[in-house]
């Protein structure tokens, strides 16, 4: 075999299975898209509509409430997680006797399925639950109906699940680039005389650029695409008060059954996060070998 | 080594022991929760102290046991999809690692994006492909739809392996005549057994906490632990400590193969671009 094609000859198993297993599913759904389909009304595609499906969603208030909801989400998480997780892994990287059990415990959360994550909060969150009790403590009152009973407050709840989840994720990836920086560099800035506050400036920030750009990039996608807390801890409620662009596509398809409308709103979301992943790399894999 | 006065290490012990209060508080409120009689469950102030109960472990996995049908179906369903992951990630993984071609990049990033994705867009088309050709329900169903994430991942972790076995070992068995798959197979997946391990271990994690699939995919007998849990959020009342009894069972797998794989955590939780 030619050598041009050898590598080829090992990629094609994959290859033919990932594009049946998903690049079929992808393109039936913008077929689907363009047909008035609703499975409540009829088992099969009632007529071609053009791209009414699509502008029916940018006139639906949920849709752009879900829209705002996804962004609030994802940019207040990504941001917490990230700042928590890099304080917790500054506070590892001292070494501390015992830091290596802590660093074992602290990544549980992580592990945990996003959807007995929120079974857990779900219990912790109600009135009468532990948090209530402990934020009081501290003069903080919860809402009557607990955390995701009140809309002010619902889509909050939900946040906190998941930073707490993955603020962990934060502290062991930075921490892991905090402790391949080489210490001659850090002894040396000591002997210079210079401050934690500007060691940490000029030598651990650079050195922690390119991780932090791949796992805010991971997180951000992972938290716009929340679905399983959402489902756990609100089914997007109160009301629509914390429904999110994947909790919307999931009600519109499997609970009102409208296929032709809620494939739009997929393929809204897939253009949305091709974009995103497109800007992201294009940014941070530039020039960089793979 | 920084020498600091000893009250701001013990400022900074007391903000760890803080961190790791805030971090297991959760997980420790789920564990008493499965072992504490039921009018202790929401109680002002909260009950710390109890008479410990296993009635509620009874009831879920021995008698009538219903939680133990899922933990089955979590196995099954999980395992297989690792296991049927594994020869074709492999061999891609190989090629990423050891071929220079045209749509290397342009491959990477759409099984990246595989994974960054949303795959709750899978669901839809997926609930209406899979009752056409009768799969709805059945384990396969989920274990085909799991390879959109089990296959990707598992190639770009285990090319970050394979990357760092050298290619001169395995160029000096194609001098003694051995061919390209005699070579991968004798030489390079013994080298690369680790990566193939850690590759499997996370897959079987992701797999194992899937929960936006079987919620759509599953029937009665086939629902994994976190989709059957749900059940146990009756209109007759929520039955908390069954949920309790069935998360820390669910809880368990992951957490104890992240403790065993320490070193490869960062690898596996970042695709392999951060090797830690």
């Amino acid at each position: 075999m030619k050598r041009k094609y050898l590598p080829f000859a090992f990629l094609l198993p994959s290859l033919v299975i990932l594009l049946l297993i998903t690049l079929f599913p992808l393109f039936f759904s913008l077929r689907n898209s363009f047909v008035n389909w609703n499975l409540q009304l009829n088992p099969n595609p009632m007529g071609f509509v053009g791209l009414s499906n699509y502008s029916i969603a940018f006139s639906d208030p949920t849709f752009t409430t879900a829209l705002g909801n996804t962004i609030k989400l994802s940019f207040f998480a990504t941001a917490v997680e990230f700042l928590l997780g890099l304080g917790v892994a500054l506070l590892l990287n001292e070494r501390l006797k015992g830091s290596r059990v802590v660093r074992a415990l602290i990544i549980m959360p992580t592990t945990i399925a996003p959807m007995i994550a929120g079974f857990i909060f779900r219990f912790l969150y109600y009135a009468d639950g532990l948090f209530a009790y402990l934020f009081s403590l501290i003069g903080i009152m919860f809402p009557k109906e607990g955390v995701l009973g009140n809309s002010a407050t619902a889509l909050l709840g939900v946040a906190f699940t998941d930073i707490w989840q993955w603020t962990p994720f934060f502290t062991i990836i930075l921490l892991a680039g905090l402790q391949s920086i080489p210490t001659e560099i850090l002894e040396a800035a000591k002997v210079d005389g210079a401050s934690y506050f500007k060691t940490f400036l000029r030598i651990m920030l650079p050195n922690l650029t390119f991780v932090t750009l791949i796992i805010v990039m991971i997180r951000f996608m992972q938290v716009f695409n929340l679905f399983d807390i959402i489902y756990a801890e609100t089914m997007g409620g109160p009301g629509t008060a914390s429904r999110t662009l994947s909790y919307n596509l999931y009600y519109r398809g499997l609970v009102e059954y409208n296929i032709g409308y809620s494939s739009a709103l997929a393929w809204v979301m897939i253009i949305i996060i091709a974009v995103m992943i497109n800007l992201f790399t294009i940014v941070g894999f530039r020039g960089k070998e793979l | 080594m920084r020498t600091r006065p000893i009250a701001s290490t013990a400022v900074l012990y007391i903000l760890t022991a803080m961190v790791v209060f805030a971090f297991m508080l959760p997980i420790f409120w789920m564990l008493l929760l499965s072992i504490r009689p039921a009018q202790t469950n929401l109680t002002v102030p909260p009950t710390l102290f109890f008479r410990p109960t296993l009635k509620h472990f009874n009831y879920c996995f021995v008698n009538p046991g219903v939680s133990f049908r899922w933990l089955v179906s979590s196995l099954v369903i999980s395992c297989c999809s690792t296991l049927l992951s594994l020869p074709f990630s492999l061999f891609a993984a190989y090629a990423f690692s050891r071929f220079s071609f045209r749509a290397k990049k342009f491959l990477m990033f759409w099984y990246l994006g595989l994974f960054l994705g949303p795959p709750i867009v899978f669901l839809i088309p997926y609930v209406i492909i899979m009752s056409k050709i009768g799969l709805v329900g059945k384990y396969l169903s989920m274990i085909i739809v799991y390879q959109t994430f089990t296959i990707p991942f598992s190639i770009l972790v285990m090319k970050s392996f394979l990357d760092e076995i050298p290619y001169e070992i395995e160029e000096s068995a194609f001098v003694d005549g051995a061919g390209r798959l005699m070579a991968l197979f004798r030489i390079v997946v013994p080298l690369a057994l680790p990566g193939i391990i850690v590759a499997s271990m996370f897959s079987f994690v992701f797999s194992w906490n899937n929960a936006a699939f079987p919620l759509v995919l599953s029937a009665k007998f086939t629902k994994p632990l976190p989709v059957g849990t749900l059940n146990f959020f009756a209109t007759t009342g929520i039955t908390w400590n069954y949920i309790g009894v069935s998360s820390i069972v669910t809880m368990m797998p992951p957490m104890l193969i992240f403790l065993a794989l320490q070193k490869y955590i960062v690898r596996g939780l970042t695709f392999g671009a951060v090797k830690g």
